[in-house]
């Protein structure tokens, strides 16, 4: 039983994506994933009113928390949308929307599809870019996708038991572990972009400037919105720098 | 109430919170990962592409060569930083690094809090709820809906500077907000040299190490932070 769009629409050997690319079922699945995500979030929100009280954390710094996840994510959400965009004639917009909007990374998921696509001999986007390239394609990548989360599933109440006990061994291991690791993690993603080319070197450059900028006009000025949209004004003058030196 | 009876209904209403998160992240978690198979499923096998399971495992397998690493290592990098509440929220919205991470921070900064404490764990759970839902109103209001008409409208030269260059645009202003909140001279220096040492030295003598390159940065960067602490400030990292 396949509905008359689709039967219209299928033919292995076509290089039309967006026929198959868009049909209905696919955008339930991914619209599915969308409620799944909204459900949780409202849940761990839930959770985290009731407990905010017992530790002594005012409702109001709750909601300020979840302001400033909400307008950090601005700028990173508006890039991922951009390059969303850039994919749309590749992988269609269901696909798009939960591979590289959700779950994944563009970088990743793009990869991924293209290493999937080689070895059916052939490329993303070109000639060879059938809808049974597409299918298959858009399989590995979810299939790679559920790994990770399937990873998380098993890893994370193991992990759990790990980090408790390591919590009452020696708190003072936990307070720097976190640290640790995200200077770490930082650090190394950083310092990955520099060798990339002059343009990257710079605009890292540009990028933590305009950072340490903001930073200190909202402390000098105690103008503490400023510290929430640091981020994405950082973004900005550096994506604009970005357009004068790639064209120049 | 004496501090003592305060700070076990903290211990108590934190374990709950635990407990809850962590059922509701793993039922929403496997929910989401059916669904996000179902639609390929269909596609594959049920809308005439004639896909055989054994082009499916050859792709995968050529992809799980890539990235297969990164399916466990992921999880055990991110562990530490996200706390296990926000684990199941990270893997499923995704773009950890260069969104859900940020976005924690910044939060955990505006209230000053730390991270891997009670206040800051929560900040950073409501920061990634924060987050989770600008994204997904981003993605289905600017992808989803204005998708079609904006590839049409947006110069494609735009669209491909947002692409070669947002990394370094997001990173260099994460990792200095990343060591203004921490306050934390020792681990920083020690973060730092360990990614130049592994970006600069390690890899090109070990490209096989490629793939691991964060993880180890960020291994070595407790290690070494732990073992040089400053161990008069003891007292001063314990309030």
């Amino acid at each position: 039983m396949q509905t008359p769009f689709a039967v219209a629409a299928a033919d292995p050997s076509s290089t039309n994506i967006w026929a198959i690319a868009n049909t209905p079922i696919l955008w339930i699945c991914i619209l599915g994933v969308f409620a799944v995500i909204f459900v949780q979030t409202v849940l761990y929100a839930k959770a985290a009113k009731a407990a905010a009280p017992h530790i002594e954390m005012p409702a109001r710094e709750l909601k300020e928390a979840f302001r400033a996840g909400a307008v950090a994510s601005i700028g990173p959400s508006l890039a991922v949308v951009l390059v969303a965009i850039a994919l749309l004639a590749l992988f269609g917009t269901p696909a798009v929307l939960v591979r590289i909007g959700l779950i994944g990374s563009a970088a990743a998921e793009t990869a991924s599809a293209s290493i999937a696509a080689g070895t059916m001999g052939a490329s993303l986007g070109g000639d060879s870019y059938t809808q049974q390239v597409f299918a298959v394609a858009f399989m590995a990548m979810s299939l790679s996708g559920a790994m990770w989360m399937l990873c998380t599933l098993i890893m994370t109440p193991l992990l759990k038991k790990g980090g408790k006990s390591l919590a009452k061994r020696n708190p003072a291991v936990m307070a720097l572990i976190p640290t640790a690791a995200l200077l770490g993690a930082f650090s190394a993603l950083t310092i990955a972009e520099l060798p990339k080319s002059n343009v990257h070197l710079i605009l890292v450059g540009i990028s933590a400037a305009s950072m340490g900028l903001c930073l200190y006009l909202a402390k000098a000025l105690n103008q503490k919105w400023l510290k929430e949209w640091a981020l994405g004004i950082s973004i900005v003058i550096a994506l604009v720098s970005a357009y004068f030196l790639h064209t120049a | 109430m004496s501090s003592t009876s305060l700070s076990s209904s903290a211990a108590a209403s934190m374990e709950r919170f635990d407990r809850q998160t962590s059922r509701y992240g793993s039922i929403t978690m496997t929910l989401g990962l059916i669904l996000s198979l179902a639609g390929p499923i269909y596609i594959a096998f049920f809308s005439g592409m004639e896909v055989t399971a054994s082009m499916v495992w050859v792709a995968l397998l050529a992809v799980a060569a890539t990235f297969g690493v990164l399916w466990v290592v992921e999880p055990l990098t991110y562990f530490p930083i996200l706390g296990s509440a926000a684990m199941y929220q990270a893997f499923m919205i995704g773009n950890i690094s260069n969104k859900l991470l940020p976005a924690a921070i910044v939060a955990q900064s505006a209230i000053n809090a730390k991270p891997g404490t009670k206040r800051g764990d929560l900040a950073a759970v409501m920061a990634i709820c924060g987050a989770a839902t600008v994204h997904l109103t981003s993605l289905l209001l600017f992808v989803g809906v204005l998708g079609t008409w904006l590839v049409h409208n947006i110069p494609v030269e735009v669209i491909e500077v947002a692409r070669l260059y947002i990394l370094p645009a997001l990173m260099g202003a994460v990792l200095v907000q990343c060591i203004v909140s921490m306050k934390a001279l020792r681990p920083t220096i020690i973060a730092v040299a360990a990614a130049l040492l592994v970006n600069f030295a390690v890899i090109p003598l070990v490209p096989a190490v490629g793939p691991f390159a964060t993880a180890l940065v960020v291994a070595a960067s407790i290690v070494f932070s732990w073992v040089l602490r400053q161990r008069t400030a003891q007292a001063a990292t314990e309030n």
